[in-house]
């Protein structure tokens, strides 16, 4: 057996070190101060760069549900001792759904149909479907349903670490197809309603699934660093090592390339086919240096870490993977960034503090309730029935 | 293709798993390097046990990936734009999103049908009818075999040190 094998298995409790402690009430009080300074001074900017980061952590949260699901479905042994990372992840659900509930209040600044003239122009039932309270009603129902899922399924995982039951597993399988089923419809209506309609007359079928390539990638990529910084705290030893740290790695490629697929197939057609109102929205980004901006999607969001993660070193090496793991979340803000503020400000791309801001502001609230969570839960999902298939995972070469 | 040739050698065969994984180790710690462990399923360790290094496939299928991609460039290029230049709705004649799908199909074909060459180039397939050590390897039971032309190979010593770590039976047999 290998080396990383003969390792003692204890978990201890999670406690925050003071420095990330720190950090996160920097960011929060940095976030706070941004917020109501841009509410006050540049309420545009402000709300631009709100829906950004709101789309960016609210993806994180529910791309962590979606692992959790598909893990639960296809009965995956490996992932069972990191699973609980994934699901301190979901533990956002609260604060997505109170930053959801403000993001309402930021409508009218962001969006065309939420002025009523606007929206009684727009044609092919468009004017009912965008309706404000319609997609306010959509936009909440998405959110509670996950955290319902969530609260179902994480709970659960939960539960079993005292009890031991293994019928919580089977019932989790359960919940998490009936999960997969709900975010497929409601995380594409979630894109079409926030980042599709900035630009109502646009339209593109495949939007849905090309913002779920980049939320689930942006998730495995915030796993892997997880799993990394875990392998080597004090908390854990035995339970999560370079296996683990190798399949995610693998998601995280895999992730990659689908990502680059969807995109591609989205730009293709539209390109290919060249009708004016679809062409639209690719125009405006290759403009007033937007140009620069897909290709630096191209290339850092597919073309690096596809090239870097390609050799099974780089999987398993540390640093390597956190690097890449950054530079894809980076990439996934960038992404959003690039969908929403062509729309704004005469097409010229906006960056600095106010996006600085609020970014931070919602990564404090992100690190907040990972820290409860872990805090407050075991680090491993200690009586799961699959975790001996966890803790024996040996990745062949 | 490698020569097909029979080899005899010494069989043990194991009823468990962890037996044989262990026998595995025992035997390349006693100095063979040319054994086998066959198995009905992969067992997790075997490779280290049995000091089997990392294939090159994976190199195979890159440098093949890669030489795909290049061919069919070169492939639409000379046939849309130098070859045959047609006008397809006013785009230019070298249009790269339009030659993507395919440089990216061949590029899966190519890495996929070398990476499927090599595999049966090192694994020395296809071996038609080998000689049979046990039957019920491909069901329940394990086993490690030693070919005659290995460092120290003694079939005393074999016998023993096989039954010390607790195999079912130990016979000569011939294997590929």
């Amino acid at each position: 057996m290998a080396s990383n094998h003969s390792n003692e298995f204890k978990i201890s409790k999670f406690e925050a070190p003071q420095n990330l402690k720190a950090i996160m009430f920097a960011c929060l009080f940095v976030g706070l101060v941004t917020f109501i300074l841009g509410f006050i001074k540049n309420p545009e900017r402000m709300w631009t760069s709100y829906l950004v980061s709101f789309f960016f952590f609210g993806c994180l949260a529910v791309g962590a549900m979606f692992f959790i699901a598909f893990n639960f479905a296809v009965k995956a042994g490996w992932s069972s001792s990191i699973r609980r990372f994934a699901e301190a992840m979901t533990n956002y659900m609260p604060v997505f759904l109170i930053s959801a509930f403000v993001l309402i209040l930021g409508f009218k600044k962001l969006y065309v149909w939420n002025d009523p003239a606007s929206l009684a122009a727009l044609s092919g039932g468009k004017s009912l479907y965008l309706a404000p309270w319609f997609v306010s009603v959509r936009m909440i129902l998405f959110i509670v349903g996950c955290w319902v899922f969530g609260k179902l399924i994480v709970g659960n995982s939960i539960k079993q670490d005292i009890t031991g039951e293994h019928a919580l597993t089977n019932k989790n399988i359960k919940y998490s197809i009936g999960f997969i089923a709900f975010f497929a419809i409601f995380f594409t209506m979630f894109s079409f309603d926030l980042m599709m309609s900035l630009l109502p007359t646009w339209y593109s079928t495949i939007f849905g699934i090309y913002c779920f390539a980049g939320a689930i990638q942006a998730t495995i990529a915030v796993l892997a660093i997880i799993v990394v910084m875990m392998k080597k705290s004090k908390w854990i030893s035995g339970y999560v090592n370079d296996e683990h740290q190798h399949d995610v790695a693998k998601f995280l490629k895999g992730f990659t390339v689908f990502w680059a697929y969807i995109a591609f197939s989205q730009f293709m057609l539209i390109w290919y086919a060249n009708i004016p109102e679809e062409t639209e929205y690719y125009i405006m980004r290759s403009l007033n240096g937007w140009m620069g901006v897909s290709f630096a999607l191209l290339i850092f969001r597919f073309i690096v870490p596809f090239l870097v993660l390609l050799p099974r070193g780089a999987k398993r090496n540390d640093s390597i993977l956190v690097a890449v793991s950054i530079l894809v979340l980076v990439m996934q803000y960038v992404d959003i960034y690039w969908m929403v503020y062509p729309n704004f400000f005469d097409g010229i791309p906006q960056f600095g503090f106010w996006e600085i801001g609020i970014f931070l502001g919602f990564l404090g609230l992100f690190i907040m309730t990972m820290i409860q969570f872990m805090t407050k839960n075991n680090l491993v999902a200690i009586n799961d029935p699959r975790i001996h298939e966890a803790v024996n995972h040996h990745v062949t070469y | 293709m490698a020569k097909k040739r029979v080899i005899g050698g010494m069989a043990a065969i194991f009823l468990k798993e962890s037996q044989v994984l262990q026998a595995a180790t025992a035997a390349r710690a006693s100095g063979f390097i040319k054994f086998d462990a066959i198995s009905p399923y992969p067992i997790h360790g075997m490779e280290e046990a049995c000091g089997i290094e990392r294939s090159s496939i994976p190199y195979v299928t890159f440098g093949a990936g890669a030489l795909g991609l290049l061919l069919s460039l070169g492939l639409v290029y000379y046939t849309s734009v130098l070859n045959w230049p047609i006008n397809v709705g006013g785009k230019p004649m070298f249009s790269l999103p339009a030659f993507i799908p395919i440089m990216f199909e061949l590029t899966v074909l190519f890495a996929a049908l070398c990476s499927v060459g090599a595999l049966f180039y090192h694994a020395k397939m296809p071996k038609i009818d080998p000689p049979t050590i046990d039957k019920d390897l491909t069901s329940h039971k394990f086993a490690i075999f030693i070919p005659e032309n290995d460092t120290g190979y003694n079939e005393d010593r074999i016998t023993r040190m096989m039954n010390e770590l607790g195999a079912a039976e130990v016979k000569k047999v011939a294997e590929y």
